[in-house]
């Protein structure tokens, strides 16, 4: 109740509300005057802790979206990051190390190391902290900071806002020692944490989405509705295992020969093989009925190359075609040339499972399109609606040309096969047989029990889903009534219930956007609180914020500024 | 490690001190200035210690910095690394034309020259701006378009197909060139002129404010109406400018100012009335809103989503990926028609072909004075102009410890003939060491003897004890004996004052200088130190207990290392080495039985390394060649292979100093007395000597 937003009905559907420095004269709105100096959130005018904010002066805030592997960094109201900056062992060097410019050291043969920890010389942090240094972690991020204000930002560190886009779930270690280091290396007067998803939602001008975060580590698929945070579901079938996947794959083409080396080692060049994989891997962004049964039936245990035949005519040419890459065993002197199909097999091994029956598979490696499918179906159905066509893709993954369209695809095969029903089984078929006989005797049903879903059609698929009984063309009566009403304002009917992929400019640009527009987030530290008591001072009360204990998407709707929470890092 | 062998690195006492965690209770950790190794005891750091600074662990290469890197605060009295200053920028210059930016440009500027400087994409080598053709009309040369080319790797920005008007302002042209082709084809040909055609642009009034009756299918139909695409610049400021007249258009709509939510409320006239009501009601807003007006007539609007392209809404195509994959398995594209990461890095984020690679401006460089973290004093101060190099402050560390560097010993040819004599067992050592001291390629288990000087650049005289590891961290176990821990170095007097007394006493200033060092290190030292003293006579013997060599500001101790041996088998070197191995390893006991029983102990009793074994069974039995044997043919599983880097021999030493400040005037007798107004100094860091590389 300590903000006006909780006294009124709709405010809720209002996150974002913002006072910005620009004054806008949009089409309608009658003349007032320029807000120039009410830069944060008028409803805290009263408190104290939002006068010190006020007080400082245009430096625009500094975004840093950090992702397991890469720092990306640059300031508000810029369309895309200043840099982006890894932590690989090259960079993890001693200050005066300079082999990494010494190209010639490249033509000795690679060490075979064990894929975990050849991916793992590369990441910033694993979610799982138990074998973890985290002074390690504190000093890395401490230089990759320094670095990038020294070279790229060039501005005085510490001296403006500072804005983090997270994943929505951090250990709290991670987050504590991230947040110690920064305000016990730099002055930051106050520190904004906001969440991947949503942002990447605000970058494409949405405001519910699916974002599907294909990252290094970890796949995570989030329902993302007015902003919060509705559904969440993550799978390991993400970049690093393609990567090593590729690196494997690599390894058995320089070394053909040699069938002795063992399954889990790789033997090529880290970076090469990142080359290899960000040119050259793809997907089949259509896949025949048969192919596409792949996720959920059974086939043969290893990736045949005929697979490939099954690919439409529009790329059976593409299939054919030979590339050549550098040799994994001597690069820049030799190339060696593999089809082109060859390589889109650790897509289809990695990311869709393929020849891995579906019983096999544990809760947290399911196939991409499952776990599109899943937290679709985990969402509900008014908000599955309008989720589904406004999926997004995000992530280093989101860049294999045809992933998309394959996801999308497979989505669509398994709504088709299955419905929106996560009931399946021989048992539950017949019992459907059953009712749908003696329905029969009623009503004309659907032709199928799956609700067919076609992409020029209207209708949600949430009704068809939920109502059986229900008409397609069941008109709303509350519905028309409130398109009745604000008429003047947008006669458009939201776009739902077909697969829509939308394009986002990132997160970062999200994060870049909302920052620019004055919006604060809803957790925001401060330097002062937080050094007095760490993560521990962040109040857990959620309930004071005036906000039912759901996932946040992040943003401050108001409320009481002298405590601060984690929201949903909380 | 990189560098050329031997170097050394130096570790900042800030690693030390964790990143204290508010949340926690403060660790602290022993800084390692604390030790106190005033008592006669040589070695006790490392047993005072938490433990021994390992270099080869991961967060090392975060503390460790070349010693000229290094800084020092003259009120801290601490080395100052790049982790414990904070910097300010002085000015902003571009490092290839020099020019500075004025500090209210750089960003607008985003960061990168506002001039002709530009990188290759490409390679990244800088590009010149050249014309392309040079027509002499007249008298006067009438120069064609121009295009910005590149050195190196013969790229051009007519591979992009670009060309540029005139020859100066190349970053402006650039610009409206990229800004008003929305995506860029690569058969287009585009000059300056063409691209100010109203038809390239993209926006137009009526996209703005799009008919009625049109809007029920526009979502639909966007993809496939063919306005061109937005490249993400103009997408992301079509997206603010979305959001702000939406953010607008909800929070101050005009039918019901009163009925907003809080958002900018106050900017319309009607918001008077409930200004002048706010302290009549309690502070709170909920209430003064629920007070002031009765109900909101109307709802809030609700912002909607972007519906449009020109709203910033991108909906691809559904065969673009499709194209895409066609594209890259082309044969015009192959591995090279496609953009490494390098190259990507910095341009667009839909940049995937070598076509869509735009020139990059240079990155704007930063002069930065740099201040104590702690006490905000500055250290580093430069000259303000971007061309001078000079420097208003700089307290570099080095000025104030001592700058150590080390080299191997390689015994004269005199030394080595002689040598023989005393010990005749171990001629082949000295002789092959002279011949063999290759420090890229040390044999394990030969001792090597180097020297290490620390070369003072204070004017007072300093007092230094080292300290190490009897043995190296790690798997590869090197022992290591400092065989004078305990010296003093001279001041860095006028060298014209040394020069003078050089001239009058000769022979007495040297003697009186190894008196004192004995003095001061015979108490630490065995008796057996005086006896094998009495080995000097053969001059330039290693011995315990003495400095090697002392000069005006420098002394030179010696260190004997006996390298580890690398768990990788040593097979084939090691058993032709066999009667070198039988003799060394008694005379390094001995030597370290000298310096300190203390240390030797240790090195036995954590005898937890499988070099260790192989060492002592080497010095039992020659036929413990067997079991080591065995052992290396277990070192083919994973986890014994070699590291990166784990052959290199690096030594961790523990360096405390202690001197006596503001007494520059007498120093020669200041030396071991300490009057009363001098202020006693110490500083005690760690420091990695880099020796060589280890091989099989």
């Amino acid at each position: 109740m300590t903000s006006a937003s909780s006294s009124f009905a709709f405010d809720d559907k209002r996150p974002i509300s913002m006072s910005f420095r620009h004054s806008q004269s949009g089409g309608p709105s009658s003349p007032h005057t320029p807000q120039h100096h009410l830069r944060s959130n008028n409803s805290s005018f009263a408190s104290s802790s939002s006068a010190s904010t006020s007080f400082r002066g245009e430096e625009d805030a500094i975004i840093f979206e950090f992702g397991s592997r890469w720092l990306r960094a640059g300031f508000e109201g810029e369309s895309s990051p200043m840099c982006v900056v890894g932590c690989g062992p090259e960079e993890s060097r001693r200050v005066g190390d300079y082999r990494g410019w010494l190209r010639n050291s490249h033509g000795t043969e690679p060490p075979s190391v064990k894929a975990e920890e050849w991916t793992g010389a590369y990441e910033l942090w694993k979610m799982n902290v138990r074998d973890m240094e985290l002074g390690l972690i504190e000093d890395k991020i401490e230089r990759m900071f320094r670095e990038t204000y020294n070279k790229y930002l060039l501005t005085d560190a510490g001296t403006s806002r500072l804005v983090l886009v997270l994943p929505s779930i951090m250990p709290h270690p991670l987050l504590s020692s991230l947040l110690s280091t920064l305000f016990s290396r730099w002055r930051f007067p106050s520190i904004t944490l906001l969440t991947t998803a949503p942002m990447a939602v605000i970058a494409a001008g949405m405001r519910s989405a699916l974002v599907v975060d294909i990252g290094w580590s970890e796949t995570v698929v989030t329902g993302v509705y007015e902003y919060r945070e509705i559904s969440l579901k993550r799978s390991t079938r993400a970049m690093k295992l393609l990567l090593q996947d590729t690196g494997r794959l690599l390894t058995r083409l320089s070394n053909n020969s040699a069938a002795s080396q063992p399954g889990d080692e790789i033997a090529v060049n880290f970076d090469l093989c990142e080359e290899v994989a960000s040119r050259f891997l793809w997907c089949q962004p259509t896949v025949s009925p048969k192919g596409s049964l792949g996720p959920s039936q059974q086939q043969v245990a290893e990736p045949q190359e005929s697979d490939v035949d099954t690919a439409n005519q529009g790329l059976a040419s593409v299939s054919d075609e030979i590339v050549s890459l550098p040799s994994p065993s001597a690069p820049g002197t030799a190339y060696i040339d593999i089809p082109y199909s060859k390589l889109t097999e650790p897509v289809e091994g990695v990311l869709f499972a393929k020849g891995v029956p579906d019983c096999e598979l544990d809760d947290e490696e399911k196939p991409l399109p499952l776990l599109v499918y899943n937290t679709l179906l985990s969402l509900p159905p008014d908000v599955r609606g309008t989720c589904m066509s406004r999926i997004i893709f995000i992530g280093g993954g989101s860049n294999i040309p045809g992933i998309r369209q394959r996801i999308l695809n497979e989505v669509a095969f398994l709504v088709q096969q299955h419905g929106w029903s996560p009931v399946r089984g021989k048992v539950i078929e017949q019992q459907r047989q059953r009712l749908q006989t003696l329905r029969l005797s009623q009503a004309p049903p659907p032709a199928d029990l799956t609700p067919e879903v076609s992409p020029d059609s209207p209708k949600s698929p949430t009704e068809t889903s939920t109502s059986e009984t229900q008409d397609e063309e069941e008109i709303d009566p509350i519905e028309q009534k409130i398109r009745r009403n604000n008429k003047d304002k947008d006669t458009v009917p939201p776009v739902q219930g077909v697969f829509r992929e939308v394009e986002s400019l990132g997160s970062w640009a999200g994060a870049s956007l909302l920052t620019s527009l004055k919006t604060r987030g809803l957790v925001e530290i401060e330097r002062e609180k937080y050094l007095q008591h760490g993560l521990a001072g962040a109040s857990r009360d959620l309930e004071t914020h005036g906000h039912a204990p759901d996932r946040r998407s992040g943003l401050r709707t108001g409320g009481d500024r002298s405590s601060w929470t984690l929201a949903g890092w909380g | 490690m990189s560098r050329p062998f031997p170097y050394t690195y130096i570790s900042c006492p800030c690693a030390n001190t964790p990143v204290p965690d508010p949340s926690k209770k403060r660790r602290s950790r022993e800084s390692p200035q604390k030790s106190n190794p005033d008592q006669p005891k040589p070695l006790v750091p490392i047993d005072d210690e938490d433990e021994a600074f390992d270099p080869r662990s991961p967060r090392a290469n975060f503390s460790l910095y070349p010693p000229e890197q290094l800084l020092y605060c003259e009120d801290c009295h601490q080395i100052k690394c790049p982790r414990c200053i904070t910097e300010e920028i002085v000015c902003w210059y571009c490092p290839n034309c020099l020019f500075e930016t004025p500090s209210s440009m750089v960003r607008s500027e985003g960061n990168r020259c506002a001039r002709n400087c530009f990188n290759c994409p490409s390679c990244t080598a800088p590009l010149s701006v050249s014309t392309l053709e040079n027509v002499v009309v007249g008298g006067t040369s009438q120069q064609g378009p121009w295009v910005l080319s590149c050195g190196y790797c013969m790229w051009s920005t007519l591979d992009i197909g670009i060309k540029f008007d005139k020859p100066t302002n190349i970053r402006t042209q650039l610009s409206k060139l990229t800004e008003a082709t929305p995506v860029r084809s690569r058969q287009m040909s585009r000059t300056f002129g063409e691209l100010k055609s109203p038809l390239s642009t993209y926006s137009s009034i009526d996209e703005h404010f799009p008919p009625p009756g049109e809007t029920n299918t526009k979502p639909e139909d966007s993809p496939e109406q063919p306005t061109i695409p937005l490249n993400s610049d103009a997408r992301f400021n079509a997206l603010k400018n979305f959001y702000k007249t939406q953010i607008s258009a909800t929070s101050s709509s005009p039918t019901d100012p009163l009925g907003m939510d809080f958002g900018a409320g106050f900017s319309s006239p009607g918001a008077l009335n409930r200004i002048m009501s706010l302290y009549t009601s309690s502070s709170r807003l909920s209430s003064l809103y629920g007070g002031a007006n009765k109900k909101p007539k109307t709802r809030p609007p609700v912002m909607r989503e972007a519906l449009t392209a020109s709203e910033g809404l991108k909906i691809p195509a559904p065969d673009a990926e499709e194209a895409l994959i066609q594209r890259i398995a082309g044969p015009d594209c192959g591995w090279d028609g496609l953009a490494s990461l390098e190259q990507r890095s910095f341009q667009s984020p839909d940049a995937r072909f070598v076509e869509d690679l735009l020139p990059l401006p240079v990155l704007l460089r930063t002069k930065r004075s740099k201040r104590c973290k702690s006490c905000k004093h500055i250290l580093v101060k430069p000259e303000l102009k971007p061309q001078s190099t000079r420097f208003r402050i700089r307290l570099i560390a080095l000025s104030y410890i001592p700058l150590p560097t080390l080299r191997p010993l390689n015994p004269g040819p005199h030394a080595a003939a002689v040598l023989p004599t005393p010990a005749g067992s171990t001629a082949p050592t000295t002789s092959t060491s002279t011949t063999l001291t290759n420090l890229d390629a040390l044999s394990p288990l030969r001792p090597i003897q180097l020297l290490l000087t620390l070369k003072n650049h204070m004017f007072d005289p300093v007092r230094v004890t080292l300290a190490t590891p009897s043995v190296t961290p790690g798997r590869v176990a090197s022992k290591v004996t400092i065989l004078c821990p305990q010296f003093d170095i001279g001041a860095n007097s006028d060298v014209w004052d040394e020069a003078l007394q050089g001239a009058a006493a000769a022979t007495p200033a040297p003697g009186t200088a190894t008196a004192t060092a004995t003095a001061t290190t015979t108490p630490s030292t065995d008796p057996r130190g005086s006896r094998s003293g009495g080995l000097g006579v053969y001059e330039k013997v290693a011995e315990a207990g003495k400095v090697w060599d002392k000069g005006r500001n420098w002394t030179t101790v010696v260190l004997e290392v006996v390298p580890g041996t690398l768990p990788g088998g040593v097979r084939p070197s090691k058993t032709k080495k066999y009667p070198v191995h039988d003799n060394e390893p008694d005379t390094t006991t001995t030597n370290t039985n000298k310096n300190n029983n203390n240390n030797k102990k240790k090195a036995h009793n954590a005898s937890d390394s499988d070099n260790d074994d192989d060492e002592d069974d080497n010095d039992s039995d020659s036929s413990a060649d067997l079991p080591a044997l065995d052992w290396t043919g277990q070192a083919d599983d994973p986890g014994q292979k070699l590291q990166p880097d784990e052959d290199v021999l690096e030594i961790p030493v523990f360096v405390h100093m202690e001197w006596d400040s503001e007494n520059q005037i007498d120093n020669e007798q200041a030396v071991g007395r300490s009057s009363g107004d001098t202020v006693k100094r110490e500083l005690a860091y760690w420091m990695v000597l880099g020796v060589g590389r280890i091989v099989q």
